[in-house]
């Protein structure tokens, strides 16, 4: 397990990403969910939140650190 | 452990509240879609447990996946599909088994030593199913073992029968032919008719002889002197006499259906023999119909005619006649062809104690010759 934690490590060293498409957003490497409404949420990270605002917001699906959401996004932005 | 995947199935109102309660829970949301007012959550099975525990919302399992549908669906058809299993098991066991080994031949002996002879190889009953080369060995050990009693042998496999089917093997013993003989009478009678091939005639046509008495010569003679011996053939018939009682009681009891039937199933092996059902009539006649035949066991559907016994009296006249009836069927059942009654009367007949007693005298024509062999010394 060590080996395959280095290896991850230094392909994939990323905390976070955001990637957002036309219908859905995903996200990864947020530690909490503040807010999960039809119109907003808002995502906790280590160091800042992440408010995502639009409409009809649909989850399809949603693991421990990784959420992809889908809807129509009006704005994002990050909250320190 | 692999973890299996289901799908289980919520109201779309709770569906932010629920999503969010599995993240706190950190229960992993594979998928999620909304069906009406339906909305369907894909989680591990492993996770199914602690969902069920939020009071909030009502969980319904809605269906599985993958390996676990399968489970699913062997749990829920589990006793079709053991029924199916079993089924195949007994088809299997019985098309396998083989309950009788039917031996055709007319002769006792023959099939009691081919039975005998089978076993022993281990070709019997309540076994299993010989294969196809096992059956030709045992076909092949068999002939060799009895060259001279059998000349072929075919082992038929029908059902869950074997049927033994034998040709025997017959040695023609040359019967030498028979050089000197005569034909002699083995009746007191009346020379009636003379058919013969070989020899001399010694008796005419209406001449009366004794039982031993010569009838065809088989030395031939002119001027008393001998010419020939030959084995004398040929047929004497004769006028013979007989004297025969019978005896018909006046009183009988004669048994009559009324009409009144009742079902009833039978059940046969080789130590039960008995109705299922209790039988309701006292007196019956039985139908049977075999319906099943499985490992011995017979099964059988009978009806039962209910019969009642009459006492009926016969007057005198019909009482002789049957009395007579009988006594000429009697002697007719002894009698060959070309042999034939000539000539009946009654001598006596009479009632005692309610039985109808008859003395009939017959005339009859039949074969009196019977073929003898004589040693040339014994000729006078």
């Amino acid at each position: 397990m060590h080996l395959y934690k280095t290896i991850k490590s230094f392909l994939f060293d990323k905390d976070y990403f955001i990637d957002v498409w036309a219908k859905c957003i995903h996200v990864f490497g947020f530690i909490d969910i503040g807010v999960l409404e039809e119109k907003e949420i808002l995502l906790i990270f280590e160091n800042f939140k992440l408010k995502i605002s639009g409409f009809d917001f649909r989850v399809l699906k949603l693991t421990k650190n990784e959420i992809l959401i889908e809807g129509e996004l009006e704005s994002m932005s990050v909250i320190r | 452990m692999k973890d299996y995947i289901l799908w289980i199935e919520s109201e779309e109102k709770y569906r932010n509240r629920l999503l969010l309660k599995c993240f706190k829970s950190k229960i992993p949301v594979l998928e999620t879609k909304t069906e009406g007012k339906n909305f369907y959550l894909k989680i591990y099975e492993k996770d199914y447990a602690k969902i069920k525990k939020f009071w909030f919302v009502k969980i319904r399992k809605s269906g599985v996946t993958g390996v676990l549908l399968w489970k699913e669906k062997i749990k829920l058809h589990r006793v079709f599909l053991l029924a199916i299993l079993l089924g195949l098991i007994l088809l299997y066991f019985l098309s396998h088994i083989m309950v009788s080994v039917e031996v055709i031949h007319s002769n006792k002996e023959i099939r009691d030593l081919v039975r005998l002879t089978l076993k022993e190889k281990g070709l019997k009953e309540n076994t299993w199913r010989k294969s196809y080369q096992e059956i030709e060995k045992i076909k092949e050990e068999v002939l060799s073992e009895y060259p001279d009693k059998l000349e072929w042998l075919e082992i038929e496999v029908h059902g869950m029968n074997y049927v033994v089917r034998i040709e025997e093997r017959k040695i023609e013993e040359k019967e030498e032919p028979k050089t000197s003989c005569n034909v002699i009478a083995t009746k007191d009678a009346i020379v009636k008719e003379m058919v013969f091939d070989k020899g001399e005639s010694v008796v005419k046509i209406n001449d009366s002889v004794k039982k031993g008495d010569l009838l065809i010569s088989g030395t031939i003679k002119k001027d008393n002197e001998i010419k020939d011996i030959v084995c004398a053939s040929g047929k004497v018939y004769g006028e013979v006499w007989y004297q025969i009682t019978a005896s018909v009681p006046l009183e009988y009891t004669e048994k009559t259906r009324t009409g009144k039937k009742r079902w009833n199933l039978r059940w046969q092996n080789l130590y039960f023999d008995d109705f299922i059902f209790r039988s309701r009539l006292k007196t019956y006649e039985e139908e049977k119909k075999e319906i099943l035949n499985l490992l011995n066991q017979h099964l059988y559907f009978v009806t039962q005619y209910e019969t009642k016994e009459e006492k009926k009296f016969l007057s005198e006249e019909e009482a002789k006649n049957k009395a007579i009836e009988e006594a000429i069927n009697k002697l007719n059942s002894t009698l060959e062809e070309k042999e034939h009654i000539i000539e009946q009367k009654v001598l006596k007949n009479e009632v005692n104690n309610s039985t109808m007693n008859v003395e009939v005298f017959v005339v009859v024509l039949e074969s009196i010759g019977e073929t003898q062999e004589f040693q040339e010394n014994q000729i006078e």
